[in-house]
């Protein structure tokens, strides 16, 4: 293993750090008002005089900055960065990279404005108002062209997994953002199909652009730290295209019962079904991730874990006994949390860790922080996704009584929302380990460009 | 996988193809869906909102209500929603056709609102949501920017809140809604999916081969529940789902479930459960 800091991590370097730095940033930004929500969900009237901090608009932001500010901008410096070295080149068109990731962050904080002053669009994971959506759009291309620069002008004509993911990911996200935004912004389908337009904007956003992501770096890291080919690596073409040809699909599900055709809702049900196979083939090609011990491993390890168990969960919760239980309470917030938190976000963090002292040049400042992140993360989304779980079966049983008033459904969930709120403070916790040790690599020794090239081992901090 | 252009092309088709077939299959189902004249009343449903409740649907959005609240009642085997009164019938998609920005919403912190204006036997009139606004109950957090505490000077407004006890306002002041809470209000107390569609009524019981069709669809909880409140169980696969929907023209779908007078009385006695408490 020999991966070492190459002439092309140096090259890419600035646009990449703005991107994995403003992502950061969003993180803790996503972060602190999750934990005002929580401050909220427990203590209802504590804003009531004030018309900013409105429940609805809380949660919209938290929600919106953790896809939008954090996920985006982190995955699309790792799926640059993937493209960029497996094409053999480094990331070109980096003037539009620099100025796309600038508008895209001005996008975010305008549409983090907009619903706090009540323009939000209401739409479920596409909360920000109808005036940004346009300048994300186009960001985001200015963003992705240098991916399509990397992918098409690869050096190799044979292509890999990551790359596959790591370039459908930026490739088809304009596709489908613009079509929503389309029909949702500026020419609404009427009634109730703006909400089967969400829901299949919401599932496409989570299968054909996070879990391509979040998969585009566990492909590329893990052979990387393992030392070892990948397991059935012939297979990961059929995960692959079964990730992106069925998983659009299963966003029905959200939809059981409701007010649209019953076939939304079935042919979502049975698309989760056949990502089975997706999931097995995930299994098979990465399973060796077990076996690693370093942080970007334990984080991918647990990143995957999450990606698999919930879809598996999400299997499960098709079947009518439980979605009569579990529809409409926490436990959709849960599944959710496991997906965005737990997979998509883990496995992120674990290709920063992976990838962040390749392209600065030298190992984490503060190899004690690495490890307490690792503990806060992983701690911190158990507590948050099994309390939100057990939360919502309360809540759920609730429910299902009609005698139950609401009063005494919340007096049964709260010391379980309590509980997940100490979990958003451990996540809150180590997420800003991670922002304290960035600063702290950033910042130090300015002459280390010229540093001698570092051992792998060392780069990745795997030590503490 | 050598070759850029069928990996690109892949791409495209598995994006197109899955907003071909669950987008454009809805639209073209749903499209098109007119409202329904009923001959019986002499008129056609749904309305369009009034424009104070079209105002309030936007601010109800912009506040995020959707958040805590559904709007969508779904059928008797899913869910204690028709138990607790908020609606006679499960909510179909005509329902919404005139909404402009339908908040179907997906979580119940609170209470579904789909009918809120049409609850029986006493939907909560204007008084009760604003005090419900002013002070908050429960979970629900009290939303008192959306009011003005103001010495009254001359006449006292005839829209003052009246709030006693907790929160009153001090001697000779008033609290006043503003612009928004009226709108607000005003959308919430038109929230009324009680007209009725062929598509809104459960296939007849008696139909020989929906019998067996009903038995399995209903899993243990939903069962358990149908019997706790003591009436039939029976209750068809959803009309709305059905061919009935692709119809645009709502005479079209009416065949389907039958001339109208013959269904509506045997839907009435199971969509009336005798302990429906409204007042939850």
């Amino acid at each position: 293993m020999n991966s070492d800091v190459t002439p092309i991590d140096s090259a890419s370097r600035c646009p990449l750090l703005l991107l994995i730095v403003s992502g950061v940033l969003w993180l803790l930004v996503s972060g602190v008002f999750s934990l005002i929500h929580f401050a909220q969900v427990l203590n209802p009237g504590i804003f009531a005089d004030c018309p900013f901090l409105t429940f609805g608009h809380i949660a919209t932001i938290a929600e919106n900055t953790f896809i939008y500010g954090w996920l985006a901008n982190a995955g699309l410096a790792l799926a640059l960065w993937i493209l960029a070295r497996l094409g053999g080149e480094p990331v070109r068109a980096q003037n539009w990279v620099l100025a796309g990731t600038a508008f895209w962050n001005f996008g975010v904080t305008l549409g983090v404005v907009g619903i706090a002053i009540g323009d939000g669009s209401g739409y479920p994971l596409l909360g920000f108002p109808g005036y940004v959506q346009p300048l994300l759009l186009a960001s985001y291309c200015a963003i992705a062209v240098a991916g399509v620069v990397a992918w098409g002008g690869r050096v190799r004509p044979v292509t890999y997994a990551s790359q596959w993911y790591a370039a459908a990911a930026l490739f088809l996200f304009p596709w489908f953002f613009s079509i929503a935004q389309v029909m949702l912004f500026f020419a609404p389908v009427r009634g109730v199909l703006q909400a089967v337009v969400a829901s299949w904007y919401g599932q496409a956003l989570w299968s054909l652009w996070m879990a391509p992501l979040g998969l585009g770096v566990a492909y590329y890291v893990i052979p990387k730290i393992t030392g070892r080919t990948l397991r059935s690596y012939e297979f990961a073409a059929l995960g692959f295209w079964s990730l992106i040809f069925i998983g659009p699909w299963t966003g029905g599900r959200h939809l059981i019962a409701g007010p649209v055709p019953a076939w939304i809702p079935t042919i979502g049900i049975v698309c989760l079904a056949l990502m089975l196979f997706h999931y097995a083939v995930i299994v098979l090609n990465l399973v060796d991730t077990s076996s690693t011990s370093g942080t970007a491993g334990k984080f991918i390890g647990f990143g995957l874990l999450a990606y698999v168990g919930g879809g598996l969960i999400d299997c499960i919760t098709g079947f009518h006994g439980v979605a009569v239980v579990t529809e409409f309470t926490h436990v959709e917030e849960a599944i959710k949390q496991l997906a965005f938190y737990g997979a998509g976000s883990m496995l992120l963090l674990g290709g920063l860790y992976y990838a962040v002292p390749r392209i600065v040049g030298r190992p984490w400042a503060m190899g004690g922080l690495v490890g307490g992140h690792v503990g806060c993360a992983v701690a911190g989304t158990v507590v948050l996704v099994l309390s939100l779980g057990v939360a919502g079966l309360v809540q759920g049983g609730g429910l299902l009584s009609a005698q139950m008033p609401f009063e005494q459904i919340s007096i049964l969930t709260d010391p379980w929302l309590f509980a997940a709120a100490v979990g958003e403070c451990i996540l809150l916790l180590g997420n800003g380990f991670l922002a304290a040790n960035l600063v702290a690599t950033l910042a130090c020794t300015p002459g280390a460009e010229t540093a001698p090239v570092h051992a792998a081992a060392s780069l990745e901090a795997s030590a503490p | 996988m050598r070759n850029g252009l069928i990996f690109i092309l892949g791409l495209i088709a598995a994006v197109g193809l899955s907003w071909a077939g669950i987008v454009l299959g809805s639209n073209g189902q749903l499209g098109g869906l007119a409202p329904f004249y009923d001959e019986a009343e002499g008129s056609s449903v749904p309305a369009w909102f009034p424009g104070v409740a079209a105002q309030g649907q936007l601010v109800y959005r912009g506040l995020g209500c959707a958040e805590c609240h559904t709007q969508q009642v779904r059928r008797p085997d899913f869910g204690s929603d028709q138990a607790r009164g908020w609606g006679d019938r499960q909510s179909v998609a005509r329902d919404y056709i005139y909404q402009p920005f339908p908040q179907l919403g997906s979580s119940r912190v609170g209470p579904d609102l789909a009918n809120l204006g049409g609850r029986k036997p006493n939907p909560p009139d204007e008084e009760d949501l604003m005090q419900l606004l002013y002070k908050g109950k429960g979970s629900m957090p009290a939303y008192r920017f959306l009011f003005t505490v103001r010495e009254i000077v001359g006449q006292p407004s005839d829209r003052a809140v009246r709030i006693t006890g907790e929160g009153a306002p001090p001697a000779g002041s008033e609290i006043v809604p503003s612009a928004d809470a009226i709108a607000l209000v005003g959308y919430l107390t038109n929230l009324n999916t009680n007209a009725d569609y062929p598509e809104s009524r459960p296939a007849p019981p008696a139909a020989g081969e929906e019998a067996p069709k009903t038995a399995p669809a209903k899993a243990g909880v939903a069962n358990e529940q149908a019997a706790a409140k003591g009436q039939p169980t029976a209750q068809g696969h959803p009309a709305p789902t059905g061919p009935a929907d692709s119809q645009p023209g709502a005479e079209g779908a009416k065949p389907q479930v039958g001339p109208s007078t013959a269904v509506s009385p045997d839907a009435q006695p199971m969509t009336s459960p005798a302990q429906k408490e409204p007042g939850k």
